[in-house]
C-alpha cells in the first residue's frame, strides 16, 4: 500500500476527468446538463409514455425511485467498462514506460466514477429543488454504500482489463453483458413487480443488494448500516482482492500479448 | 570499486505465440496458475552483465539482435522468461521517440505527465519547469498539442524531462539520432557532464562515433546472445569489421574467380613481422590455420605477407598484393612489376615471396589482404587468394590510414 504510486494515480485521475470535460465545447457545464437531460428523458419515457409507477405506498413519483438506482448503476457499469479497456487503450504507454500498470486502470475508473457521482449529486439536488423530500439522514450511509460499490467496480475493472489483453473478444462482449446485467437488476422495476418465486432469484445478482440498500438509505431513511451492508463490504473486498491478484500476476506479460 | 547499479543475471526472453485465440486463452490460464508465460520464439538468451555506478555501457548489434528487447527487460516493460534483473537506483529510459506522450495533449501537459511517470512530485516539476523548457528550447510550441510536433521537437521534449530528472541510471535507445545537429551536441555535452558527475549510462546506438565518445564499455549482441563484451574500441571495431565482411560477402558471391588457373597461388599467409613465432609457423605451408584464423594487429605494427606460387611454364607471373577494407574499398595495391621486382622460379616452377609492410598506418577496422597472380604480361588475373586482417587500436581518428601530420598554433 505504501509503495503504491498514489500521487501518480491522483494526477492521472485528474487528467482523465479534465480530458472528459475539456474535449467538449462547454466543458464543465455538461457536468450538470447531462444528468438533467438524462433525468428528463427518463421522466418522459417512463413517467409519461409507460406510466411506470413506483411501488405502492411509497409516496414518491417513479422518476425519484428510478434515479436513486440508475446513477449508481451508471457509475458502476461505465467505470468498469471503461476500465476494462484501459490497458488496451494505453498499450503505447505500456510498451515504452515502466509504471505500475494498475494505475492506468484505476485512474480511468476513478475519473468515470467521480463524474457520475457528481451527476448523482446534481440529480439528488434537482429532486430536492422540485420539492421531493428525500431522507437526507440516510446520506452518510449512502456514501458508505457508494464506497463499497467503487471497490466492487475497481476489482472488476482490474480483472476485466487484464483478461481483455488476452481475450480480445471481451471488448465486444462486455457491453452486451452489462446491458443484460442492467435489465436483470431491479433498477427500472421494483422487485415486488416480479412473481414471488422469481423475486428471490433477483438476489443472486449482487447488484440487487447494492441498489436496494441505496434505496433503503435514501428513500426509507435508513441511517445505520444493516447486516446486508456487511455482505456489500465482503463482496467488494473479495472482488478487489481477486482483481488485484489476477492483475498483478498477469501484468508483467501485458507487453508480450498487446 | 563502486556499487553495482544494474545486474542482469542469466536473462532470457521468449515471446509466446500470440496469434491464435485459443493460444492466448491458454497463455492466460498458464500465467494465472504457474506465474510463467508459455515458451515461444526466443529473442535473447542467457545474457549476463553488470553495470557499476559511474560506468557507461553501449549495446550494439545488428537489427533484430535483441537490443531493444534487452532494454525493455531492464526498464521493466517486459518480464524476463528466465533469470533476473536487479536495479539499485532510480532509472529513466528514453526507449523511443515520444514514448509516453499523448499526441492530443500539449507539450507542457505531456512534459508534466512524463515527469510524474518518472517519479517527480508536482512541486518538483514546478521548480524545474523553467530548466526543462530552457533545455527543450522549443519556444511557444510547448502550448501546442504534441501531434503537431516534428519528431525533433518530440525528442527535445523527451530528453529535456530526463535531463532534469537526473536518474542514477539513464537508458536511451537510439533516440538522439533524430535531433538536429545543435540539439545532438547539447545532449552529448549534457551526457558527458552527467557521466563526469557520476551518472551511469546504458545506451543503444548504431552511431559508433557517439558510442566511442560516450561509452567506456560495450556489449555486442548478436542473434540474442552476447558475441563480445569489453572495451568499447575493441568491441565496436570488431563489430564494424564483421559488418564490412558481411557486406563484402553478399557482393562477392556473384563474382567467383575461375579455379582452373594457370599461374596459381599455392599458399598465402600473413603475420606480424615483429612476432617471431608467427613467422616460423608461416614457414610451414602445411599450417592451414592461417587460412581460418584472422590476424589481429595494432595500428603501427608491421605486416608480412608470404606467398607461394606455381607456374605451368618457365615464365614467372606478376604478383600483386592488395589491401582492401573488409567492405572491398581499396586501400593500397602494389605489383611486382611496379617495383621492378622479378620473381625467380625454382626447377619445379615454384616460387616463394615475402612482402613486408613496416609500421602499417592502417586505422582500426576490418581489412583483407589479397594476393593475385597475373600472367607475365600483367594483363589477366589468374588466381586470387585473400586473408582477413583486423586492426585494433585506441583511437577515434577517422578514415582508413593515419597520415603523418603536425599541429601548430599560428
Amino acid at each position: 500500500m505504501r509503495n503504491y504510486p498514489w500521487r501518480l494515480l491522483a494526477d492521472l485521475t485528474q487528467r482523465e476527468i479534465k480530458s472528459r470535460l475539456s474535449h467538449s465545447a462547454v466543458g464543465i457545464i455538461w457536468l450538470i446538463v447531462t444528468p438533467v437531460l438524462l433525468l428528463a428523458v427518463y421522466a418522459f419515457v417512463f413517467g409519461v409514455i409507460f406510466k411506470a409507477r413506483a411501488p405502492e405506498g411509497l409516496g414518491f413519483p417513479f422518476i425519484v425511485w428510478l434515479a436513486i438506482g440508475l446513477w449508481p448503476w451508471l457509475a458502476f457499469s461505465e467505470a468498469s467498462l471503461r476500465a476494462s479497456q484501459a490497458i488496451r487503450q494505453h498499450s503505447a504507454l505500456i510498451s515504452k514506460i515502466s509504471i505500475n500498470r494498475s494505475v492506468l486502470v484505476i485512474s480511468v475508473l476513478s475519473g468515470t466514477f467521480i463524474l457520475h457521482l457528481v451527476g448523482y449529486a446534481v440529480v439528488l439536488a434537482i429532486l430536492e429543488i422540485r420539492g421531493i423530500n428525500l431522507t437526507w439522514q440516510g446520506l452518510p450511509y449512502a456514501v458508505m454504500i457508494m464506497f463499497t460499490l467503487y471497490g466492487l467496480a475497481a476489482g472488476l475493472g482490474l480483472l476485466l482489463s487484464a483478461a481483455q489483453v488476452f481475450i480480445r473478444d471481451l471488448e465486444q462482449l462486455l457491453p452486451i453483458l452489462f446491458m443484460l446485467w442492467f435489465f436483470l437488476t431491479p433498477i427500472l422495476y421494483a422487485p415486488e413487480l416480479l412473481p414471488a418465486d422469481l423475486q428471490h432469484l433477483l438476489w443472486i445478482n449482487p447488484m440487487t443488494w447494492w441498489i436496494e440498500e441505496l434505496r433503503a438509505a435514501l428513500i426509507h431513511g435508513q441511517v445505520l448500516p444493516s447486516l446486508s451492508f456487511l455482505a456489500l463490504v465482503a463482496g467488494a473486498i473479495v472482488t478487489l482482492l481477486t482483481g488485484h491478484w489476477v492483475f498483478n500476476r498477469v501484468s508483467p506479460y501485458f507487453e508480450d500479448f498487446l | 570499486m563502486s556499487s553495482v547499479l544494474l545486474k542482469v543475471n542469466g536473462v532470457s526472453k521468449s515471446f509466446a505465440a500470440s496469434g491464435k485465440v485459443s493460444g492466448r486463452f491458454q497463455a492466460l490460464m498458464k500465467i494465472l496458475t504457474s506465474g510463467q508465460a508459455p515458451q515461444g520464439t526466443s529473442v535473447i538468451e542467457g545474457i549476463d552483465f553488470e553495470v557499476r555506478q559511474g560506468e557507461s555501457l553501449a549495446i550494439i548489434g545488428a537489427n533484430g539482435a535483441g537490443k531493444s528487447t534487452l532494454l525493455k527487460l531492464i526498464t521493466g516493460v517486459l518480464a524476463p522468461s528466465q533469470g533476473f534483473i536487479e536495479v539499485n537506483g532510480t532509472t529513466a529510459a528514453l526507449l523511443e521517440l515520444g514514448a509516453g506522450f499523448d499526441p492530443e495533449y500539449t507539450g507542457l501537459e505531456n512534459l508534466k505527465m512524463n515527469a510524474a511517470f518518472l517519479g517527480l512530485t508536482r512541486q518538483e516539476i514546478a521548480e524545474r519547469l523553467d530548466d526543462i523548457l530552457a533545455f527543450a528550447d522549443i519556444g511557444d510550441a510547448i502550448h501546442e498539442p504534441v501531434k503537431h510536433y516534428s519528431s525533433g521537437m518530440v525528442v527535445r521534449l523527451g530528453f529535456a524531462v530526463v535531463a532534469v530528472v537526473k536518474p542514477d541510471l539513464l537508458i536511451t535507445d537510439e533516440v538522439l539520432a533524430v535531433g538536429d545537429e545543435s540539439f545532438q551536441k547539447k545532449c552529448i555535452r549534457w551526457l558527458e557532464r552527467y557521466l563526469e558527475d557520476g551518472g551511469t549510462l546504458l545506451m543503444v546506438s548504431h552511431n559508433m562515433y557517439q558510442v566511442q565518445k560516450l561509452c567506456k564499455h560495450a556489449i555486442w549482441l548478436d542473434d540474442g546472445g552476447i558475441r563480445r563484451q569489453g572495451d568499447v574500441f575493441d568491441v565496436t571495431q570488431r563489430y564494424l569489421a564483421w559488418h564490412e565482411r558481411k557486406d563484402a560477402k553478399s557482393l562477392s558471391n556473384t563474382q567467383k574467380t575461375p579455379s582452373t588457373s594457370q599461374y596459381a597461388i599455392t599458399h598465402l599467409s600473413i603475420f606480424n613481422s615483429e612476432d617471431e613465432s608467427g613467422g616460423s609457423t608461416a614457414n610451414d605451408p602445411t599450417q592451414a590455420a592461417s587460412a581460418h584464423d584472422e590476424l589481429v594487429l595494432e595500428t603501427g605494427q608491421s605486416l608480412s605477407v608470404r606467398l607461394c606460387i606455381r607456374s605451368p611454364d618457365t615464365r614467372a607471373p606478376v604478383v600483386l598484393i592488395g589491401l582492401v577494407r573488409a567492405d572491398g574499398t581499396p586501400v593500397y595495391g602494389v605489383a611486382t612489376d611496379h617495383d621492378h621486382h622479378s620473381v625467380t622460379l625454382d626447377e619445379n616452377g615454384e616460387a616463394q615471396l615475402l612482402c613486408q609492410f613496416p609500421k602499417l598506418p592502417l586505422l582500426p577496422g576490418g581489412y583483407r589482404v589479397r594476393a593475385h597472380t597475373l600472367d607475365p604480361e600483367g594483363l589477366r588475373v589468374h588466381d586470387t587468394t585473400e586473408r582477413s586482417l583486423t586492426i585494433r587500436g585506441q583511437t577515434r581518428e577517422l578514415g582508413m590510414v593515419r597520415l603523418t601530420h603536425h599541429w601548430q598554433s599560428t
